[in-house]
């Protein structure tokens, strides 16, 4: 396109808005290298006064800068624009939101005349994507407020903030008012619904939509097979594998890590092996590092190591902390701090700012009750200005997020949630045994 | 001490129908310490909890009682235990009430651990006893025949509770100190009971007196009579006492009295009242004095009056019937059982099984011990101990051997029952025999296997001169448990071994971590789920 | 904007709204916030309203409705100022009617009546009985109904020889012959403090033949109590009286299986050689297998050199035990609960949630941050390998 472009400007024809516009976009597809090429392109067009009289051309040069990571020029060309339609305030939102600044973000969405879906999407998204989820659902429940009818590009947004949240009360109002869309029966929505209730935990919920769906695709496969495989059913997932192909469909990487999850949840370890093998041979997939990952992590499980090693030493790329971080807990069960230590080494070097693959050192340590070696873990740590990240654990009551951190007090029920867990850490304590002064009482009929 | 009341009473009837046995001091009511809807009294941990009342008894605490309820009435009383603790975790909390009626469920039903860890549970749980949980306790206390718990967990409910025993509890006290054979205990509890106000009780006084019957104190059956009589204005009118009664003038042998006694309580016209429980207390003071007939007429009439019966009654029945040598209307009784779908229990069983011995019947009194064994009751070791020895007494060795080789994996037996066994083997020159049953010991309960057995065994066996092939026997299985177990270290240590030598060579190897290409990639499986 | 602040200012004389029809609709909301647009209600409708909170329990809207009460022209009449004291009391707030109590200029009959049944609706019946002395003390002579809400208050506060007292004194010093309800209300004190035994006696020496009432009565509280023979026998007795009580289908009782017989007879020492103390195996391998199960703090996962019972103390309060907790009493029983967490899930923790699951009765569902955590029964699925 772009040797067209040269082309058309040395046979002295005048590009139209057109033109600019496919060109622009084809440029922001490429933040990478087209960066010179798109600001000349701005440059031709401001010439020509495109950019600010031609809505879409403006628009298009908005959109490139954003997606470029030069959201300070988007936001010039978008000040310098003489005319503004709707999708030119959805680009500037978007353009933030891609940039996370959601201040401006929300500014300019406050500025938009008329606001749509798109505009509305682009809000809700963008704090999904930037992993701000209750915000995203904040946001979303503004969107309701406002009477602003949500499309399948907003709800699978925020189905995935519900997803990562795990808030399975939020989760099956969205289900309820999907139900009752039009878009009830879209592939994507649906994929997202199957995605969201496995990562609530909830397989039951996702099979039965996997099931009601009326056609899938192989992200549907995917969805519910890894959803399945990580939250530990392992002869449901590979049920579905073979439930997947024969109804046609050719298995991706996805699935097989997926496939190769169940396997190391499970302790499957040969017939692990046997679908990593298939996957390479039959199925002509390379094997990606996930893929190396779960076959570690198998033999890691099983204990052992040494073939784990193995699988290390002959993959084709670098072990990532992932990998390693797999082996770091086999040592942990087999109480080898030698190997630990080592593996740290590399550990530092991959991740250095990664906190959880240290804090597993030091519990090894204190488990072999090396209390030195853990507390030189911790003063390393400290050092390098890494601090053990707060612990946040979340429950959602009643479609309230409700979260804690380690002897946190700040609840409102604090008082009762302390009292219940007194109770509960004095029946652990007793769980399993019968004070011996009843011993002789023992049920006898 | 006679206690006087503040009232008017217009006639004798009424003073009853004013008090039923309680003390009429006002300043027994403890008033409750502050509003039990204030939660500053869980300040202090160790505070007694005040019970709640029933007026939380009320919306979904309500529905939880009666679907408790309803388990109970099921039978299901493993569900009902563990769905009240379960509720304890939960946004709503069981009341005392339910937690009550589970526990009296397990108390009908003998289930005495069960009982006494609710309790634990929900004491830990801090959800306040009541007197019923109390009563429920101390009666399972004195069932399990743990009259010092009891009485220390009576200490404690009349030093920190925040209520008042209730009658009903100096009953169950004085009833367990009474079946525990601790008469003067019972006597001294009872003396507390009337200083503290409560009135003179005829049924804690009938527990007495039966109990002084039993230790053949007729004078202080007597003195008990009196002072009962005394303290209720004149006469008893409940029967209760009437079986006691007549047996403190068998003990004088004072018979004619003593039927007298038996027509004042159930003769014609009888003014006295009868309950099946007085009924029981008449029966067996007939029995137990060669009165068979009147006995059995008298037994008759139970069960007519009784209807159905009920297990209670007929493990009575044939317990009397066993005792006067009326087999065969007991194993009538017996079948009865079946047909009106009581079953029998332990207690029916052994009965049977002793009293056949006694007939000379050691085939029929197997064949009750296999039956109530094949009926997953569970015959403790000194009814066993009595079939063995029935069966060995009249020669039956093999079949007492087959008896010990089923109750062997069940029983925790002790040195005297394997020895009894063991001997009556040697006996009969059987000592093969008793060196598979060592060999069996050694390998299943190495424990029991104690040091007097072994010398006993040895003994024994010496006498044969076979007392080496003890010694091989042990030493061949010690060193078969050894081999074993250093097989299975060997096996762990070279596991071990070969994957460290086996890590270590990789974890030097270059290519382990070396210099591959770095991969930018997704991490774990969790990640690839979230792909649209 | 506008719009709101129109509302706000009613220039209009307000709209006639038929305050009594919504009250029959039982719609205390809507009339309260008529009543906040300066709505005003008559007697009428505010002894319907003080029905309709005290019927729905919620303190907020009888709060309101009273402060609405006390701003119109009936706030001193007698009986709405009852009636506020029952709608407080079927609250469960005897504070706020005890508050109306003392500010009332006149009291009746009722007042008092009111007053000491709200106690001992309230479990408070020992300030129901101390405010029956007052009532003596200030002249106040009590009538047939009033010592049946001095048995309910009495029931209510375990004072069983106290009610009898009164119940004495009732007819010594009031001359008041008793009827059936007082009899029940005796029967009351004893059935409701779980004096099963003695309230069983009691009506054995009722000096009247018992009514199906009276067994009902007991067989209700039996139910409370959970003695199911007692309840069985109350029941038939009932039933014999009134056939159409008959329940259909009831499930029969289970069996006892107790030997109460042989207790009686030949003491504790012949149950005992039946049954204790002999040890069954497959007992102790229970018990073997359970303490197995029992969980010991695994302090090693606390990342602080600190001592050992603080230790545990900073395990206990992790957060997913917090959280955890909180689902705990939050929900309905058995109903599983799901936990998400920022961190991976400390091996402590694991330990404990697995055993934790199992004493419950949930299932515990963790989402960490590298995999799923299904807990239930005691064990997880991840199998022990996180």
């Amino acid at each position: 396109a772009v040797s067209e472009f040269t082309r058309m400007r040395n046979s002295g024809v005048e590009p139209n808005h057109i033109t600019f516009v496919t060109l622009l976009s084809g440029c922001a597809h490429f933040p990478a290298q087209a960066l010179s090429l798109g600001s000349a392109l701005h440059g031709y067009a401001r010439k020509l006064g495109l950019d600010t009289q031609n809505v879409k051309v403006g628009t298009a040069v908005i959109d490139m800068y954003s997606k470029f990571g030069l959201v300070g020029l988007a936001r010039l060309s978008f000040d310098h624009m003489g005319v503004k339609n709707k999708v030119t305030w959805n680009t500037m939102v978007d353009g933030y939101m891609r940039n996370g600044d959601f201040n401006n973000a929300v500014k300019v969405f406050d500025e938009i005349p008329e606001r749509d879906v798109i505009s509305w999407t682009a809000l809700v998204g963008g704090f999904v994507k930037n992993g701000l989820f209750e915000e995203g659902l904040v946001w979303f429940r503004e969107m309701q407020l406002s009477a602003v009818e949500p499309d399948y590009v907003t709800m699978i947004s925020v189905l995935s903030a519900c997803a990562n949240l795990g808030t399975l009360g939020i989760s099956l109002w969205l289900h309820r008012f999907i139900l009752r869309r039009e878009f009830k029966d879209n592939v994507r929505v649906n994929n997202s619904l199957i995605d969201m209730y496995c990562r609530c935990g909830c397989v039951e919920l996702a099979c039965q939509v996997f099931v009601r769906m009326a056609e899938r695709s192989l992200v549907s496969w995917n969805s519910i097979i890894v959803g399945l495989a990580v939250n530990g059913h392992a002869v449901d997932a590979l049920q579905y594998f073979d439930l997947m192909q024969n109804e046609g469909f050719q298995p991706d990487a996805v699935t097989f890590t997926g496939v190769l999850t169940a396997c190391s949840h499970a302790g499957l370890v040969e017939k692990g092996l046997k679908y990593f093998k298939a996957m390479k041979k039959v199925h002509r997939i390379t094997p990606r590092i996930e893929h190396y990952g779960c076959i570690v992590d198998l033999y890691s499980r099983a204990g052992r190591l040494e073939d784990a090693l193995g699988i290390i030493k002959n993959m084709p790329m670098k072990p990532n902390e992932v990998i390693l971080g797999s082996i770091l807990a086999a040592c942990r069960n087999l109480s080898d701090v030698k190997l630990a230590e080592r593996l740290m080494h590399y550990i530092y070097k991959l991740d250095p700012d990664g906190d959880s693959n240290h804090v597993l050192l030091s519990n090894i340590y204190a488990a072999v009750g090396s209390w030195r070696g853990a507390s030189t873990v911790r003063k390393k740590m400290k050092a390098l200005g890494i601090q053990k990240k707060p612990g946040i654990s979340s429950i959602e009551i009643d479609g309230v997020l409700n979260e804690f951190v380690a002897g946190d007090r700040s609840h409102i029920h604090a008082e009762q949630v302390y009292a219940m867990l007194e109770h509960l850490s004095g029946e652990l304590k007793v769980s399993g045994y019968v004070e011996d002064d009843f011993s002789e009482l023992y049920e006898c009929g | 001490y006679v206690k006087k009341l503040p009232l008017n009473a217009v006639n004798a009837n009424a003073a009853s129908v004013l008090n039923p046995l309680y003390p009429p001091l006002r300043q027994q009511h403890q008033p409750r310490p502050t509003t039990p809807q204030n939660p500053s009294s869980t300040n202090n941990p160790n505070a007694p909890k005040i019970p709640e009342t029933v007026s939380v008894l009320s919306g979904n605490r309500l529905n939880l009682h009666n679907r408790i309820l309803k388990l109970i009435r099921e039978n299901d009383l493993d569900e009902a235990a563990l769905y009240t603790r379960h509720s304890v975790y939960s946004n709503c909390r069981p009341t005392i009430f339910t937690c009550n009626s589970v526990m009296a469920a397990q108390l009908r039903q003998s289930r005495y651990s069960d009982l006494l860890s609710l309790h634990r549970f929900i004491t830990q749980a801090g959800i306040g006893a009541n007197i019923v949980t109390h009563n429920l306790l101390l009666t399972a206390f004195m069932d399990c025949r743990k009259t010092d718990m009891a009485m220390e967990h009576y200490k404690q409910l009349i030093n920190n509770a925040p209520f008042n025993p209730s009658p009903t509890t100096y009953r169950i006290l004085i009833k367990g100190l009474v079946d525990n054979n601790k008469i003067d205990r019972a006597m001294e509890l009872k003396e507390e009971m009337l200083s503290k106000g409560f009135s003179a009780d005829p049924i804690v006084y009938s527990y007495l007196m039966s109990g002084q019957a039993k230790g053949s104190n007729p004078d202080a059956v007597f003195e008990l009579y009196e002072e009962l009589k005394e303290k209720l204005g004149g006469s008893v009118s409940d029967g209760v006492i009437y079986g006691s009664l007549m047996k403190g003038y068998f003990l004088r042998g004072m018979e004619q009295e003593a039927m007298e006694c038996y027509e004042e309580a159930v003769g014609e016209n009888s003014k006295i009242k009868m309950s099946a429980v007085s009924f029981n207390y008449i029966l067996d003071a007939l029995s137990k004095n060669g009165k068979f007939n009147e006995a059995v007429k008298l037994f008759d009439r139970m069960l007519n009056e009784h209807d159905p019966p009920k297990r209670l009654t007929v493990n009575l029945g044939s317990y009397n019937l066993c005792k006067n040598d009326l087999l065969g209307e007991a194993e009538e009784l017996y079948k009865d059982m079946g047909e009106k779908g009581v079953s029998p229990d332990e207690f029916t069983f052994v009965l049977l099984m002793d009293t056949c011995f006694k007939e000379s019947r050691p085939d029929d009194a197997a064949a009750y011990f296999k039956t109530m064994v094949d009926s997953k009751l569970r015959p403790n070791l000194g009814v066993y101990d009595r079939l063995v020895d029935g069966l060995v007494k009249v020669g039956k060795v093999d079949e007492a051997k087959s008896f010990f080789d089923l109750m062997m994996g069940k029983l925790r037996m002790n040195d005297d029952s394997y020895k009894f066994m063991m001997n009556a083997l040697f006996d009969i020159g059987q000592h093969d025999e008793v060196l598979k049953i060592v060999d069996r010991m050694l390998r299943e309960d190495p424990a029991d296997f104690s040091d007097e057995l072994q010398e006993f065994v040895r003994e024994a066996l010496a006498k044969e001169g076979r007392d080496e092939e003890l010694t091989k026997l042990m030493d061949d299985i010690e060193r078969e448990k050894k081999e074993a177990a250093d097989r299975e270290v060997e096996a762990a240590e070279k596991a071990k071994a070969s994957a460290r030598a086996a890590v270590s060579s990789l974890i030097n190897s270059p290519k382990l971590f070396g210099n591959k290409e770095p991969e930018e990639q997704s991490t774990i499986a969790g990640e690839a789920a979230s792909i649209n | 904007q506008a719009q709101v602040v129109h509302d706000q200012v009613p220039s209009d004389p307000p709209p006639t709204v038929d305050l009594i029809s919504l009250c029959q609709e039982g719609k205390v909301k809507e009339v309260i916030e008529h009543m906040e647009q300066g709505i005003v209600a008559d007697a009428q409708c505010f002894d319907m309203l003080f029905e309709l909170c005290a019927n729905s329990k919620k303190l907020e809207d009888a709060k309101k409705v009273h402060d609405y009460l006390l701003r119109s022209k009936c706030r001193s009449d007698l009986g709405l100022s009852n009636k506020v004291i029952n709608m407080y009391s079927k609250c469960g707030s005897m504070t706020d009617a005890r508050r109306v109590f003392d500010h009332m200029r006149d009291r009746n009959m009722d007042s008092w009546h009111l007053m000491i049944n709200g106690y001992a609706l309230n479990g408070l019946g020992d300030d129901g009985l101390t405010l029956y002395d007052q009532m003596r003390e200030s002249g106040m002579k009590p009538n047939e109904e009033t010592f049946l809400y001095v048995f309910e208050a009495c029931a209510s506060a375990d004072a069983i020889d106290e009610a009898f007292m009164h119940f004495e004194s009732m007819k010594a010093e009031y001359g008041i012959s008793p009827q059936v309800e007082h009899y029940l209300g005796l029967l009351g004190v004893l059935g409701k403090c779980g004096h099963l035994a003695e309230a069983e006696e009691y009506i054995s020496k009722l000096p009247f033949e018992p009514t199906e009432a009276v067994w009902e009565a007991l067989m209700n509280y039996a139910r409370i109590h959970g003695d199911i023979d007692l309840e069985d026998r109350a029941e038939e007795l009932m039933v014999g009286l009134d056939p159409s009580k008959a329940v259909a289908n009831k499930i029969p009782t289970p069996p006892v299986k107790k030997q109460l017989a042989i207790n009686m007879l030949e003491g504790r020492n012949r149950v005992a050689e039946f049954r204790n103390p002999t040890l069954f195996k497959d007992d102790e391998k229970l018990r073997a297998a359970m303490k197995e199960q029992a969980y010991v703090p695994d302090t090693r996962y606390v990342l602080h050199d600190i001592d050992q019972e603080a230790k545990e103390q900073a395990l206990l309060y992790h957060s997913e035990r917090l959280a955890i907790a909180y689902g705990l009493i939050s929900t309905p029983a058995r109903t599983p609960l799901r936990i998400i967490k920022n961190l991976r899930v400390c091996g402590d923790c694991h330990n404990a949630i697995k055993i934790m699951s199992r004493i419950v009765g949930r299932e515990l569902i963790v989402r960490d941050n590298k995999r799923f955590h299904h807990f239930k029964d005691g064990k997880c699925s991840c199998g022990d390998y996180w």
